[in-house]
């Protein structure tokens, strides 16, 4: 073991240098300046095979290893950190994905395009709530008939409006955090699937970015990548990949750098000689040239590990935080050895200086960086005592909010039953409307925009055909008495738990939406499109309820009578909720006094930060309460 | 006049009852009275172990005299300095002005703090120290917080007689009987025995645990306890209790409800639920009211059962302070591994199920609550009987369950 690479990276290395140089270096200013795509550069490189160049022959791509695309990343960025950023964009982060968990004929129909340079790749995860807590993704794919149903927007988005194939990340459980989290392949030109305009970046300007905007986008099943819920766990896995090329990014940038400043000061002579030879320069350029070496052999050892099949999450964060870290002040030493010449817009050395800032920013943050490879040292900090935050929810719970506004009353009265239908409610089978509350698996519920008592009769309408019981609000009891007082639904009332609550006219006022929270679905019908009942239903439809009444009652109507409905088995299966998980470090106990070290605390007028284990508390540390020293504590 | 019993040939129970007593460290009832165990060893040296309350000081003192028939005092083993066991030592050290203490570090210091002059008249000793006294010869054993840190216990090695301080004691006053085979233990004092433990030190359970590791190294015959009968038979069957009491698992799968009821709906409903798990089969069924039972006997009771119900009324939007009182107690004792089910009642706003649902989530360990809860509003009708229904069908599933994992 030399820590050198073999003549088949160096043969790489050479090709892709000469490419770079005779191809981009040319360009790269107008590119930079215009923000302009290198559209031919990037099917030239499809040419070479190196669009794919770590995957597979038989999927299109180059069969070379992780070292040889980290080389290639380096040195096209070498010349063009924006040509860099597409490059690894699509090998690392669109391809990986379908390379690492697609079907045989996901990687067909999507990879094969993407690894031989037909079509470009994309990776949508970051929102503006969620960057590096891919958990708190709020875009959803609802599933629905045969297809999944993503809205919400993705931003940050590299190649985006350019490519052609997109990995996007949206959450198809609500609730469950980074569980829910499910990965899909989407294609552009689906409808409802736009671009905002490209940002006007600081750096990397070769490299379009946009946000991803996806309104009622039907994504086919057969798109869903790996299972539902496994989405976040791809997303590590891309960027676990994706850090090493963009470790060889920050390097190639760095180098370009180097290698611009080093010729300057060759051929810049003041004072009679080059300024090379002046200690203030050529200390300088000692010092980059160390760094260059140190970022480069951890990014190729990185590198070396995946292609050894070895565990490199905690050394490609290395590289990355490393090698980002050692750019911005190569590339900010560089500057300053060109003088004033590299502050003029058009040198390459301006560009590479607005280029490398992007580096320890993008695929994780240097932040980031550090808390992985933290928790490679020190493990995940025990936080079960320490509160979670909380999330933001509706009042009835976490809803689907999805609001049926497509065509006429009718057809949405369609699609709301096809919608609730693929949920499994079956309105072959009812109930009597009578049922009492407690006892209906479905309630058909009326508010005050009833109006009228004549209306009355359409409610009874709907809840035969929806098969549920009638229930309402307390001032339709209450106060107008259209129903008897065990009718109403609310916080002094009753509380539905069943399945399926249909609010008709009903504006959504607290006090009932808590009495509605059990309901597994929640379909709201008003007239007022700002009732808060639109924020806490699953479905909904705008509009007059003497409408959109009659036209769900049709849709229901089977022509057939309800079959009865089995008898309602609650709880089919007792649930017990566990209380406050189990911690999974030890608590220990004063034999001095009983106190209970908490780690979660630590304990902070003994010097013990909040997240400290038992065993890393100092042995010196006596027990806060009574002095007693840390030996004599005994396991709880 | 001097009341005594023997223990082996050459050791004497010299303690007192106590049925003058209200509360026992001025919290606890008890109605049955308590003993302040105390035991005198005649060999070649007199060895008094521990001392008794001041209550019953003029008793014991008789007692002392009685035993030692005119021989010297020599040591005095103090295991555990709380005042109901040593309350009397500064009487004791003042009549036998020869005798000296044998005791730990921090005893010491209580000592002092209890103003107790025992300057140049005490022996510290430590985990694994021994003395001999003639043919008996002891080990001292450290017990802390069990159930204060000073403790320590004394097994001699030549009978087998291990002086457990607070370990294994009962409340109860022994009545003339000594030993665990001249009473019906499981009718008259089990009971007493689980309020002791679970209200003084249940919260120090992994320290009973320590302590029972290390008892399990000697080979102990008779258990001579500071309060309630000396063990000299059947010890594995305290033993078990006193593992599972410090392990936080229920004695038995059963059900005990517990309600705060200001006008008897909350109370209605309580009964209502203990009817349907009676009519369903189940038979271990307790129902207490907090209002008028004592905090102690319904901690003692969630110690020994595995599921309990607690039914509250909703109070200036908190629930009854009584039932604040107690859930407060089970989180000082460190209770865990419990099933609850919440029955609530509001008659404006019901807040109960939400409120001790939180208590038991975050301020409990271990807990789980069955999801089927019974919400009243003011009083129970016809419309919550489904509720009622899913919530005896649940505790019993749950409770089939848990006998079930104990396969």
């Amino acid at each position: 073991m030399f820590f050198s690479t073999a003549d088949k990276h160096e043969a790489i290395r050479a090709r892709a240098r000469e490419f770079a140089e005779a191809e981009i270096r040319p360009s790269a200013p107008a590119f930079d300046r215009d923000s302009i795509f290198p559209d031919g550069l990037v099917k030239k490189l499809g040419g070479l095979g190196w669009m794919g160049m770590p995957y597979p022959e038989e999927y299109g791509g180059a069969g070379l290893d992780a070292l040889s695309y980290a080389i290639a990343v380096e040195e096209l960025s070498r010349i063009d950190g924006g040509v860099g950023a597409i490059f690894s964009t699509h090998v690392s982060l669109a391809s990986w994905p379908i390379f690492a968990y697609g079907t045989e004929a996901q990687k067909r129909k999507y990879l094969v395009p993407l690894a031989s340079g037909r079509e470009l790749g994309a990776f949508g995860l970051a929102e503006h709530d969620a960057g590096h807590d891919a958990a708190s993704i709020a875009a959803t794919a609802i599933a629905g008939d045969g297809c999944y149903i993503l809205n919400g927007e993705k931003r940050f988005v590299a190649n985006a409006g350019q490519a052609g194939i997109y990995i996007v990340f949206a959450a198809t459980a609500l609730g469950v955090g980074a569980d829910g989290i499910s990965a899909f392949i989407v294609e552009k030109g689906w409808e409802g699937f736009t671009f905002s305009e490209h940002y006007d970046k600081l750096g990397a300007r070769s490299s379009p970015t946009a946000t991803l905007i996806f309104n009622d986008v039907r994504i086919p099943k057969g798109n869903l990548l790996g299972h539902e819920g496994g989405g976040f766990e791809i997303a590590r896995g891309a960027l676990d990949g994706g850090r090493i090329a963009a470790a060889a990014q920050a390097l190639g940038i760095a180098q370009g750098a180097f290698d611009s400043a080093l010729t300057h000061s060759k051929a810049c002579v003041q004072s009679g000689s080059p300024i090379c030879f002046r200690p203030a320069v050529s200390f300088r350029l000692a010092d980059m040239a160390t760094k260059l070496r140190c970022a480069r052999l951890m990014a190729y050892s990185a590198a070396e590990l995946r292609d050894g099949g070895r565990p490199h999450s905690m050394e490609a964060a290395m590289a990355k935080q490393y090698a980002s870290d050692m750019c911005l002040e190569v590339v900010n030493e560089a500057l300053q050895i060109h003088g004033g010449t590299g502050y003029v817009r058009g040198a390459d050395i301006d560009r590479a200086y607005r280029d490398a800032k992007i580096c320890t920013i993008y695929e994780g943050s240097d932040e980031v960086q550090r808390h992985i490879i933290a928790s490679h040292l020190i493990g995940i900090a025990p936080t079960g005592d320490l509160a979670d935050g909380g999330r933001p929810s509706a009042l009835t719970g976490l809803r689907k909010r999805i609001v049926l506004k497509n065509g006429t009353v009718e057809e949405r009265a369609h699609a709301l039953v096809k919608n609730l239908a693929a949920e499994g409610h079956d309105f072959t089978i009812g109930i009597d409307i009578d049922t009492p509350i407690s006892q209906a698996e479905r309630v058909v519920s009326v508010g005050k925009g009833i109006g009228t008592r004549s209306n009355m009769p359409l409610i009874s309408a709907l809840a035969i055909q929806a098969g549920a019981a009638i229930g309402s609000t307390r001032p339709v009891s209450e106060t107008m008495k259209y129903l008897p007082l065990n009718r109403y639904i609310g916080m002094t009332g009753q509380k539905f738990n069943g399945s399926l609550y249909i609010a008709c006219g009903i504006s959504g006022a607290g006090q009932h939406l808590k009495g509605a929270k059990g309901a597994s679905t929640i379909v709201a019908i008003d007239i007022d499109p700002a009732a808060p009942i639109f924020k806490n239903c699953d479905y909904g439809i705008i509009g007059d309820i003497r409408d959109v009444l009659p036209a769900l009652t049709a849709a229901l109507d089977n022509g057939m009578p309800k079959r009865p409905a089995p008898p309602v088995q609650r709880p089919a299966a007792p649930v017990q909720r566990p209380t406050a998980a189990t911690p999974t470090w030890r608590r220990y106990i004063c034999s001095g006094c009983g106190y209970e070290y908490n780690p979660a605390a630590g304990d902070p007028d003994g010097f013990v930060r909040p997240a400290t284990s038992f065993d890393a508390v100092p042995e010196e540390w006596i027990c806060p309460e009574c002095g007693e020293e840390k030996a004599t504590f005994i396991e709880a | 006049m001097h009341v005594v019993r023997k223990v082996t040939d050459d050791l004497y129970w010299v303690g007192a009852n106590d049925r003058r007593l209200e509360l026992f460290e001025n919290i606890h009832p008890i109605p049955n009275g308590v003993s302040y165990n105390s035991y005198l060893l005649l060999d070649n040296r007199t060895v008094l172990f521990d001392t008794v309350d001041w209550r019953v000081c003029r008793q014991f003192l008789d007692n002392i005299a009685g035993v030692l028939g005119g021989r010297p005092l020599d040591y005095i083993v103090i295991n555990h300095m709380e005042p109901d066991h040593a309350a009397s030592m500064g009487e004791v050290l003042i009549r036998y002005p020869e005798a000296r203490i044998i005791t730990t570090e921090k005893a010491v210091m209580h000592m002092r703090q209890f103003g107790f002059e025992v300057d140049g008249r005490y022996e510290e000793v430590a985990e694994g120290d021994t003395r001999s006294f003639g043919a008996h010869k002891v080990v001292f054993i450290a017990a802390p917080m069990v159930h204060w840190p000073e403790a320590m216990v004394t097994f001699d090695t030549t009978d087998g007689v291990l002086f457990s301080a607070d370990a294994f004691g009962s409340f109860g006053s022994l009545d003339g009987r000594l030993f665990n085979d001249e009473v019906d233990f499981d009718r008259d004092w089990l009971g007493e025995a689980r309020r002791y433990l679970t209200n003084i030190v249940g919260k120090y359970g992994p320290h009973i645990q320590l302590l029972l590791r290390k008892a399990s190294n000697v080979p102990v015959k008779v258990v001579c306890p500071l309060h309630g009968p000396v063990w000299r038979s059947n010890l594995e069957y305290f033993i078990d209790k006193y593992d599972k009491w410090s392990r936080y698992e229920a004695e038995c799968d059963g059900v005990a409800i517990i309600y705060a009821s200001m006008y008897g709906n909350t109370e209605s409903a309580a009964f209502a639920l203990a009817a349907r798990l009676a009519d369903k089969g189940l038979r271990d069924i307790a129902v207490h009211d907090v209002s008028n039972t004592h905090v102690s006997y319904l901690v003692s009771e969630t110690f020994r059962v595995s599921h309990i119900v607690l039914a509250s009324v909703t109070y200036n939007l908190g629930v009854h302070p009584l039932m604040q009182n107690y859930l407060t107690s089970l989180r000082s004792l460190n209770l865990q591994n419990r099933t609850f089910a919440l029955i609530e009642n509001g008659t404006w706003t019901c807040r109960s199920g939400d409120i001790m649902t939180k208590f038991i989530e975050e301020d409990l360990r271990n807990m789980r609550i069955l999801k089927e809860r019974l919400t009243i509003n003011s009083s129970m009708n016809d419309e919550n009987l489904p509720a009622l229904e899913a919530m005896a069908d649940s505790l019993l599933h749950s409770i089939r369950q848990l006998a079930e994992t104990k396969k």
